[in-house]
């Protein structure tokens, strides 16, 4: 079964002066990802991958075409359903991390607990997620104290807490370096290993090489990945 | 989402945004200070009205229309018989008749007065009450005792009042209480008048005693145990038939409108002027409550629009986080709900900010009045009543403020798209 299938998923933005032609950034994108597989989507910058993956997320409507994620047709449901699937079957991991600074990592990692119906035994799972990316000894710590890899590592722990089958990571090693980065993917080996589904947004080749197939996007449509217009070559 | 949760994002939201939200609740606080001040300070002085002026609102003063004295139909008399027939009004649930004192008298009063030497001689007004109108506050039996025996007599608290803030101060004489009165006795001559010409031929000498003090009793002079009244008029060969008023009571305050309906129609009249000027005065201080409460409102109304300012300006600030509460599963009414919550938080915070400032402020007003104000008749020991309904409006006003403050703020949170949201830089 598949775990996103998307049809013709067509996304315009309105023009950037009065006058010119809308921009269409996604022209007609298909993309068909089987549960448990680890899919990668590289692109260059600006060529829409943030688009695509907050449409997948549901964070974003107003799209044409088909899109199915996890068997719900996102255009048919509603605010609350949609809040819903974000909530148990989606976990979201943002280039920026997205902590709240406010919160300690902990209180980062139970976000999710404060909206549906919670997480069920939520201060234990937190510190599960914690102690899974190797930070349970972090959970009093505010993301001001922590270093970049860290803090991504607290992101993800919020992304597992509710233990969603789907996991969406936009350039998740992108504000990290090498070694950190490295920290992150085999992270992601380890969730694939347990069988979640990931779509992770980059262009990085390390983070291509982990998953188990890759696909770029271009001029609005995904395409397979090619030797002439693979990132390594550019 | 869960209130409890709820009530706890919220509040470290708050915590964060202190600086910005205290100075909302700082407005708040103001407009519900200066609300709350004023609605226990209306209460206060419309205390000290009903003190100065105390009316019943389930009883009404018959009394005889002054036209109709001498006038064609004839002569409208307040006798047993109009009497019995008032009783029987629908509503009315007891009649108490009352009559002047219809001859002269004086006392005449020469030795001590609580330590001073005094020579004092007064015209005495008396009226006759029924007993049971004075009841408790008698504390010797108020009946006639008969030809003879010392008159009980009652008096207005008021007079006693006026005595010690206005009469005594001024001839140096002593403050009196009502403890050391009681029992006090004074010689009176009836039948007799320092006005020439007024002395009746057959005068005879006794003696009031004072058995109490009575919101009852007429503050025009002492009032006395109906019957003696009676007895003396009848004595002297006056009108003992005859009443000046009658006080009605009625069942309850809604009867007062027919009952005032039907005296009217038996062509009598309702004494109005001790209520209408409690009325009156009570009127106004409502006006100048009212006035001072809108004024009070408009710094709310000003404090909720800077409220909402501070969190359109909030909202703009954590754009990016919505978008972060989006994505782990918030609602549109979730962000709302958030926005709300903290602005209840900042709300609530200011109303009870704003009843404690005005209870200080009532408590140092009170303060000044005590120690720089002269003694006057029914100066107050406070001026401000606190109810626990101003308290409670304050805070519900408060509330209110800062939720219809945060009204647009919270939408346009609530409409915030979340793709867009996330990537604000
Ligand atoms: N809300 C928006 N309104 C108009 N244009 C937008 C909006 N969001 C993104 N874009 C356009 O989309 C492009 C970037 O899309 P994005 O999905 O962020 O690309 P990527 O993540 O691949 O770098 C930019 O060119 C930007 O101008
Ligand atoms: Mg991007």
């Amino acid at each position: 079964m598949n775990a996103i299938l998307l049809r013709g998923v067509k996304k315009r933005y309105p023009p950037r002066e009065p006058g010119l032609a809308p921009q269409e950034l996604l022209s007609g994108v298909d993309l068909e990802v089987k549960r448990g597989e680890f899919m990668a989507v590289e692109g260059q910058s600006g060529s829409g991958k943030s688009t695509l993956l907050h449409l997948l997320g549901g964070l974003d409507r107003e799209f044409e075409g088909e899109a199915q994620v996890l068997g719900c047709d996102l255009r048919a449901l509603s605010d609350a359903e949609l809040a819903a699937l974000r909530h148990t079957q989606i976990g979201f991991i943002f280039q920026s991390f997205n902590l709240l600074p406010a919160l300690t990592a902990l209180e980062n990692v139970l976000l999710p607990d404060y909206f549906g119906s919670g997480v069920p035994d939520a201060e234990r799972r937190a510190m599960e997620a914690l102690d899974r990316v190797g930070l349970a000894d972090k959970a009093k710590a505010k993301p001001a104290a922590l270093s970049g890899g860290e803090r991504q590592r607290v992101a993800i722990a919020r992304a597992l807490v509710a233990r969603p089958p789907l996991l969406l990571a936009d350039e998740p090693t992108g504000n990290l370096d090498a070694r950190t980065g490295e920290g992150v993917i085999a992270l992601f080996k380890e969730l694939h290993a347990d069988g979640m589904t990931l779509l992770i947004v980059t262009h990085e080749a390390r983070v291509s090489h982990a998953a188990t197939r890759v696909l770029i996007l271009r001029e609005g449509r995904l395409g397979p990945e090619d030797a002439q217009h693979s990132m390594e070559t550019l | 989402m869960r209130t409890g949760k709820l009530v706890r994002l919220a509040r470290g939201n708050v915590v964060r945004e202190l600086p910005a939200l205290a100075v909302s609740a700082g407005g708040v606080a103001l407009g519900i200070g200066c609300l709350v001040f004023f609605l226990a300070l209306g209460a206060g002085l419309k205390r000290v009205v009903n003190d100065v002026f105390p009316v019943s609102t389930r009883e009404v003063e018959v009394v005889v229309p002054s036209l109709a004295i001498g006038n064609i139909l004839g002569e409208q008399k307040l006798d047993e018989t109009i009497v019995e027939k008032l009783r029987k009004i629908r509503g009315v649930s007891a009649a108490y008749p009352k009559m002047q004192l219809r001859i002269p008298a004086v006392t005449r009063y020469n030795g001590l007065f609580f330590g001073r030497e005094i020579h004092m001689g007064l015209e005495i007004v008396g009226v006759g009450l029924m007993p049971e109108l004075v009841g408790t506050d008698a504390h010797a039996p108020f009946e006639d005792a008969g030809e003879g025996k010392p008159v009980p007599v009652v008096v207005n608290r008021r007079l006693l009042e006026l005595y010690n803030k206005v009469f005594a101060p001024q001839r140096g004489l002593p403050t009196l209480t009502d403890t050391m009165l009681i029992g006090f006795q004074i010689p009176v001559e009836l039948g007799r008048s320092y006005v020439a010409g007024k002395t009746l031929p057959n005068a005879t000498e006794g003696s009031l005693l004072l058995v109490g003090f009575s919101d009852r009793a007429t503050l025009a002079g002492v009032s006395l145990p109906l019957a003696a009244v009676r007895r003396i008029n009848a004595r002297f060969g006056a009108d003992a038939e005859t009443y000046s008023s009658v006080l009605l009571r009625a069942q309850s305050a809604d009867d007062v409108s027919n009952i005032a309906a039907a005296v009217k129609r038996m062509g009598l009249e309702i004494d109005e002027t001790e209520r209408s000027r409690a009325l009156q005065i009570g009127a106004a201080v409502e006006l100048v409550t009212l006035a001072l409460s809108l004024l009070a409102a408009l710094i709310t109304g000003l404090a909720a629009i800077n409220t909402m300012q501070a969190f359109y300006a909030s909202v703009r600030e954590r754009t990016r986080e919505i978008g972060v509460l989006r994505a782990v599963g918030a609602t549109r009414g979730d962000v709302a709900a958030i926005v709300l919550a903290e602005a209840a938080v900042t709300g609530l915070a200011g109303g009870v900010v704003g009843v404690v400032l005005a209870r200080i402020a009532a408590v140092l007003l009170d303060r000044l009045a005590r120690t720089g104000l002269p003694d006057f008749p029914f100066k107050p020991e406070s001026f401000f009543h606190f109810r626990v309904t101003h308290i409670a409006v304050g805070v519900a006003v408060a509330l209110a403020a800062a939720l219809l403050g945060a009204f647009l703020p919270a939408r346009a949170a609530a409409r915030l798209d979340p793709a867009k949201a996330l990537t604000e830089s």
